[in-house]
């Protein structure tokens, strides 16, 4: 296998990662005539891979399978003759004219780069997760709430996207309980009101989540109490996850600006502090973080990389 | 590439008398991380031509396996060696992990 050999080859837009960001930037940089790559550090999609149904993407009357989505994505660009390469970066150089993303597989140069390595729910790191998502364990009540109709869910968080997620919730399933490890919600106060006036609604505050059990699929979760350490089961016929996201980032910090949550600083144009770097999708500051509006970040992302190679601003 | 699809004979003739080491992956239909590394797998596969014999065995329909290779999460990467269980990795999350599994694996 060729490993660290460094690609002469140059080219005009290097894409990090393979998410409707990705693919859409990819599609519009193609399609603009730039020689382009996508580096995906595993199969297309990103986050909305993980989810069989998406009802909130148009043009889809019955919806669409998110793997299929990405992948569909992925040969779209591909039609238009962008390439990708199944790399994991490793680390960047942006600050010069000609941008180096160094991978699994070796370095790969480029005029401009467009950075679009999306987020990731925070996990429980409780055993078994990873196995029973899609199957009792969720990250997203927006996504996949509707599968739990009329039926028993909890939501583990306390912020406000997981009271976001349990108000969702409540409208679809019987009973939500929102389960977190302190005794008050950290979300906003306006929030309050409308929790206490929905009667679907209870809470296990002090409790963590300590074991998840399955036979095919999830039946019932441990509860830990954080001051006594009791044990308790709740039988539950899901989860929501909503203990925060977190951006792709590791390896960007001081290489372009982020805030403080790791997020890249940049505006609706995409453009980060670093010339001929651009964001795009859920990595980037923004209010609404939807494949949607990833998909739209991938196009101005790949306008102004056109832009910025034809002017040099 | 498609993967080769081990039963349980399969499986037992593969790991007992391949002359090169034998990667599997255990996985399920309903499991949509596996579905995530399917991509990555075709290149691997590829790569790996000659080197290393690589198959998938579906725990749906071997329980019975599944159970004595003591599979608990999937997906489960297992590499076998002169008959021998010598590694395993759960859901990778890269290509580049499992290049770097396949390297580690074959080097003890």
């Amino acid at each position: 296998m060729e490993k660290n050999i460094i690609k002469e080859h140059i080219y005009d837009v290097i894409i990090v990662g393979g998410g409707p960001a990705g693919y859409t930037a990819a599609l519009y940089a193609v399609r603009a005539g730039l020689d382009t790559v996508v580096l995906e550090k595993l199969s297309a999609g990103g986050q909305m891979a993980m989810t069989t149904q998406i009802d909130n993407y148009p043009g889809f009357e019955n919806g669409v399978d998110g793997f299929d989505l990405g992948e569909k994505m992925q040969l779209g660009a591909e039609r238009f003759g962008a390439k990708t390469e199944l790399v994991e970066v490793n680390s960047y150089g942006l600050s010069g004219e000609i941008k180096k993303v160094s991978t699994s597989e070796g370095e790969f140069l480029g005029k401009t780069v467009i950075i679009a390595t999306g987020a990731k729910p925070r996990e429980l790191e409780v055993h078994k997760e990873k196995e029973l998502v899609g199957r009792g364990v969720n990250y997203c009540a927006a996504c996949d709430g509707m599968a739990y109709k009329g039926k028993t869910v909890a939501v583990i968080g306390g912020g406000n996207s997981a009271v976001g997620d349990a108000l969702i919730l409540s409208r679809i399933a019987k009973k939500v309980i929102i389960v977190h490890r302190r005794d008050s919600l950290r979300a906003t106060k306006v929030y309050n009101d409308i929790l206490n006036n929905t009667s679907n609604i209870e809470f296990m505050w002090n409790s963590q989540v300590s074991e998840l059990i399955a036979e095919d699929k999830l039946k019932a979760i441990k509860l830990k109490d954080t001051h006594t350490g009791e044990e308790v089961l709740l039988e539950v016929d899901g989860i929501f996850v909503s203990v925060g996201r977190k951006p792709e980032t590791e390896n960007l910090d001081s290489i372009v600006n982020l805030d403080k949550a790791g997020y890249i600083v940049a505006g609706e144009d995409t453009k980060t502090n670093v010339k001929g770097v651009f964001a795009a999708g859920d990595v980037r500051t923004k209010a609404l973080r939807q494949i949607i509006t990833a998909a739209a970040d991938g196009a101005i992302a790949a306008h102004y990389a056109e832009e910025y190679l034809v002017e040099g601003k | 590439m498609e993967m080769l699809n081990m039963n349980k004979e399969l499986f037992d003739k593969s790991v007992k008398e391949s002359e090169v080491p034998v990667l599997v992956e255990f996985w399920a239909p309903w499991c949509t991380y596996c579905r995530r590394i399917a991509p990555a797998m075709t290149k691997v596969i590829s790569e790996n031509q000659g080197n290393i014999l690589i198959g998938q065995v579906n725990i749906d329909d071997e329980e019975e396996l599944a159970e004595l290779e003591k599979i608990e999460i999937i997906p489960t990467f297992v590499m076998y060696k002169n008959g021998k269980a010598i590694a395993s990795i759960v859901a990778p999350e890269s290509k580049a992990k499992i290049d770097e599994f396949i390297t580690e694996s074959l080097a003890k």
